[in-house]
């Protein structure tokens, strides 16, 4: 195989991008793009899993294998993809909406069962392609155009939710930290078994806009003086960065995943033979 | 011999009652040359309320599965002798756990009642009564080869030669009892 | 004595589980749910003996969505549900339509709407199994009567999602799922198993919903030497986006075309005692069981009676009821429930004779009797 260089993974013809001014996704898909050139993925042993929402129409720029199922199931199709072929590197790409509020079950199942799977979820802390509604992520008191006396629930912390299901690779990362987020990417595609990595990822045109960030590089700026990493915050009070988003690897360990397990199960299946049954020949 | 029986079995969840009608049905297809079908009845309940089994053996070909008219039905419970005593035609065979079931007067069916419960108790395993009241069903009615019974059995339970065992000396006991009215 | 066949005294759901390994499936993803769950039960220890896989998701939404995923990656497909695990696959079951990808769904229906009566039998999934899922679309649903029947219609259920690229269902009910009976399963070799069709073009040429002339497109595998974009979302030939009406038009007449255009060859029925009948019992899953007994009834009294058992439910029969219409008295259509075939068998009765109902929905089944009794009201009519 030639050497595959990031935009060789590109689908160019489909090129502008469908995404917004401002949208943070052009630089996610960037930096997955990269990942896969630095690991040499075979396009043909690879597919791209979406679900529904903005980051949904990332599939149509990959030229992968490729698979756009529905709102918040892709780790659902992906886990098929993988079971029934352990082979294949699989990718699910998902928003804030789509796998961790309408799929948020299917994530925390998924990265109990440790499916050998890289899911990435680019949170930008609503429902952009419907317009900007509250999503898992908006955060409290923050306004989108479903929450407009501000929001009164609590968001979830995606990487500890991910990471107290049992995935073995969870990290989060934000558009400005592009290297960071390219090496998170990497590693996780890498890693066997669940890997989650989080993109914080600003979204100028709806949640900017109800929030006082009608720019985009008032809400990268917005992104980046909230953020702290995971090493100061380990060395702070929890209070003082209880609110702010904690930038970092959270875990990164071993874990037997669900195909190698499953050759256990089958190696004991074929041993055992069926008896008990009342059966001739007719 | 009739080459039609329609057989209700009848009881409360766990009496094994499912798992008799299956072995009578092997005995019927897999070790004999009738056809016969199965269907139960049964709450969400695994245990403890009413449940039965319909099992209709035949030499032709079978199409409602349920029993319409019954030859035989067996009560291992008085919730289950209750539902269907009175309702019973003379040519009725009702075979019933003597030791669980107080017998009504008004029955025109032709009743059996044994203590299935204690005699399997008696021969080690209450578990069995089951399989001695489908022998006592057996010998009543030659609805199945006995023969054909045991090759069920035993393949069954191959994997435990001790169960195999204890259920063919319940199908035994069961058989020795047809015919004897307590 | 046939050594290529060996007798058994199963359960319809065991029947269907073996009919699948049969067919060749070796992928199963679902959610239990009575009266289902020994098809999960039994896939379960046989699928990794036979070098397949087995998974339970955490809702039947996922279960649905591990079965298309997987059937993508190249392995027949399956899962087993009844009318609640039904309703929340009807989103993805629409994703295996749009993307034209085989997969077997089963579904033993329960007494309902909602919870119901979660171990009783009913046929009311009759329409969501047509219509259940959004958008038009063709679908092809299959209903055994028999545990006969629910060994060999999964296998045909699998030939027909493999050679015209689309879910089919398999609409059993609670009576034929837990019913045992004497049942042959019949040894490779002695049935038919198709697989999809693979391109056969060069890699840089493949398009994933390119149809051949026979209007099916060859779908290869992730992982293959092909790539292969398939969507849920409205596209063209090559699996990217299109949103030109004239593209939105052919696809989706495509995908009613392609299962409408060879009802020939998916519709079956079966022919009881019709030759000389005058009235004809029209039905089909476990109430064929009650029709055939009261045909026999009926027939005793001297009333000519026949049946017609629809086997595949949909596509409807279209042809052979309407021309069994045009030449039977009355049609008698029992059903567990208020009346859903019974719409189709008016729609074509061109003939306008009585068509009447025998409904029952308190969780039994319809009895010969029941049957019966209409059988004499129609012929009284009639003499």
């Amino acid at each position: 195989m030639p050497e595959m260089k990031y935009d060789d993974y590109l689908v160019k013809s489909r090129m502008p991008l469908f995404w917004c001014s401002g949208c943070g996704n052009g630089i996610v898909l960037g930096a997955i793009l990269r990942a896969f050139a630095k690991l040499q993925l075979d396009r043909h042993n690879t597919v791209v899993v979406t679900g529904i929402g903005c980051w949904g129409k990332a599939d149509d720029y990959i030229n992968t294998n490729t698979f756009h199922g529905t709102h918040g199931r892709a780790l659902g199709f992906a886990t098929g993809i993988k079971l029934a072929n352990p082979e294949l590197k699989v990718i699910a790409l998902m928003g804030d909406g789509d796998g961790a509020t309408i799929g948020g079950n299917h994530l925390i199942h998924a990265a109990r069962r440790n499916v050998d799977i890289t899911a990435i979820v680019v949170n930008n802390f609503n429902y952009g392609m419907t317009g900007g509604q509250y999503s898992g992520t908006t955060l409290e008191e923050t306004y989108t155009t479903t929450s407009q006396f501000g929001h009164i629930e609590s968001a979830f912390d995606l990487c500890r939710l991910v990471e107290a299901a049992g995935a073995p690779y969870v990290a989060r990362s934000h558009v400005l930290n592009v290297i960071q987020l390219e090496g998170f990417i990497t590693e996780a595609i890498r890693k066997k078994g669940f890997s989650f990595v989080e993109a914080l990822s600003p979204c100028p045109t709806h949640y900017g806009r109800h929030n006082g960030m009608k720019t985009a590089p008032k809400m990268m700026q917005w992104i980046k003086e909230n953020a702290i990493t995971l090493k100061e915050a380990e060395k702070k009070p929890q209070a003082e960065w209880e609110n702010k988003f904690v930038i970092g690897k959270f875990t990164d360990k071993e874990s037997v995943d669900y195909s190698t397990r499953y050759e256990a199960v089958m190696a004991l299946a074929e041993a055992s033979v069926s008896k008990g049954v009342s059966e001739r020949e007719g | 011999m009739k080459d039609r029986w329609e057989i209700i079995l009848s009881g409360v969840g766990g009496q094994g009652l499912i798992l008799g009608g299956s072995i009578l049905g092997e005995a019927a297809t897999v070790y004999g040359d009738a056809k016969a079908t199965l269907t139960s009845s049964y709450g969400v309940e695994t245990r403890g309320t009413f449940t039965k089994s319909d099992i209709i053996i035949s030499k032709r070909e079978i199409y409602f599965p349920e029993v319409m008219k019954a030859d035989v039905v067996l009560a291992l419970a008085q919730a289950a002798y209750d539902r269907y005593a009175g309702k019973l035609d003379p040519d009725c065979l009702l075979v019933f756990d003597s030791g669980t079931v107080t017998a009504a007067q008004n029955v025109q069916a032709s009743q059996y009642g044994h203590p299935f419960n204690r005699l399997a108790l008696e021969l080690g395993n209450p578990a069995i009564a089951n399989i001695i009241a489908i022998g006592t069903i057996v010998g009543l009615t030659q609805a199945v080869a006995r023969e054909a019974f045991y090759q069920a059995l035993e393949a069954r339970f191959s994997e435990k030669p001790k169960a195999a065992e204890l259920n063919r000396r319940a199908f035994d006991k069961g058989l020795e009892l047809a015919g004897k009215k307590e | 004595m046939n050594p290529n066949n060996s007798i058994r005294f199963i359960q319809g759901n065991e029947a269907i589980a073996e009919g699948a390994f049969a067919a060749g499936a070796r992928f199963y993803a679902g959610y239990p749910i009575t009266p289902s769950s020994e098809i999960a039960e039994i896939s379960s220890r046989r699928l990794p003996q036979l070098g397949g896989l087995y998974i339970q998701m955490e809702d039947e939404i996922g279960s649905i969505a591990a079965v298309i995923g997987a059937s993508a990656s190249g392995k027949k497909s399956y899962t087993a549900t009844s009318g609640p695990g039904f309703s929340l696959m009807q989103e993805n079951l629409g994703v295996a339509v749009m993307a034209e990808i085989p997969c077997v769904i089963i579904d033993i229906q329960r007494s309902g709407p909602s919870t119901g009566l979660a171990t009783k039998p009913a046929q009311a999934d009759v329409m969501q199994s047509r219509w259940g899922t959004h958008g038009d679309h063709g679908i092809i649903v299959l209903s055994p009567s028999s545990v006969q029947e629910c060994f060999d219609l999964t296998i045909t259920a699998f030939n027909f999602s493999e050679k015209y690229r689309t879910p089919v269902i398999l609409l059993a009910d609670e009576i034929v799922g837990h019913m045992k009976e004497k049942m042959i399963i019949r040894k490779p070799g002695t049935y038919d198993v198709t697989d999809r069709k693979q391109p056969a073009c060069d890699p840089a040429d493949y398009k994933p919903f390119q149809a051949d002339a026979d209007g099916i497109a060859p779908l290869a595998a992730y992982g293959s030497r092909f790539i292969v974009r398939l969507t849920g979302s409205t596209h063209d030939e090559t699996g990217f986006p299109n949103s030109k009406p004239e593209n939105a038009d052919k696809f989706i007449r495509h995908y009613t075309d392609k299962i409408e255009n060879n009802k020939d060859d998916i519709v079956m029925t079966k022919e009881y005692k019709l030759e000389d009948a005058e009235f004809a019992v029209i039905t089909f899953g476990c109430s064929t069981r009650s029709a055939l007994e009261a045909m026999d009834l009926a027939r005793g009294e001297g009333i000519r009676v026949g049946v017609l058992q629809l086997v595949t439910i949909w596509p409807f029969a279209d042809s052979q009821v309407r021309a069994l219409c045009s030449r039977m008295k009355a049609i008698i259509v029992p059903e567990m429930n208020l009346g859903q075939i019974i719409r189709e068998v008016c729609r074509v009765n061109d003939s306008g004779i009585p068509v009447i109902g025998v409904n029952k929905v308190n969780s039994e089944a319809i009895t010969p009797f029941e049957i019966m009794e209409q059988i004499r009201e129609v012929s009284k009519c009639r003499k």
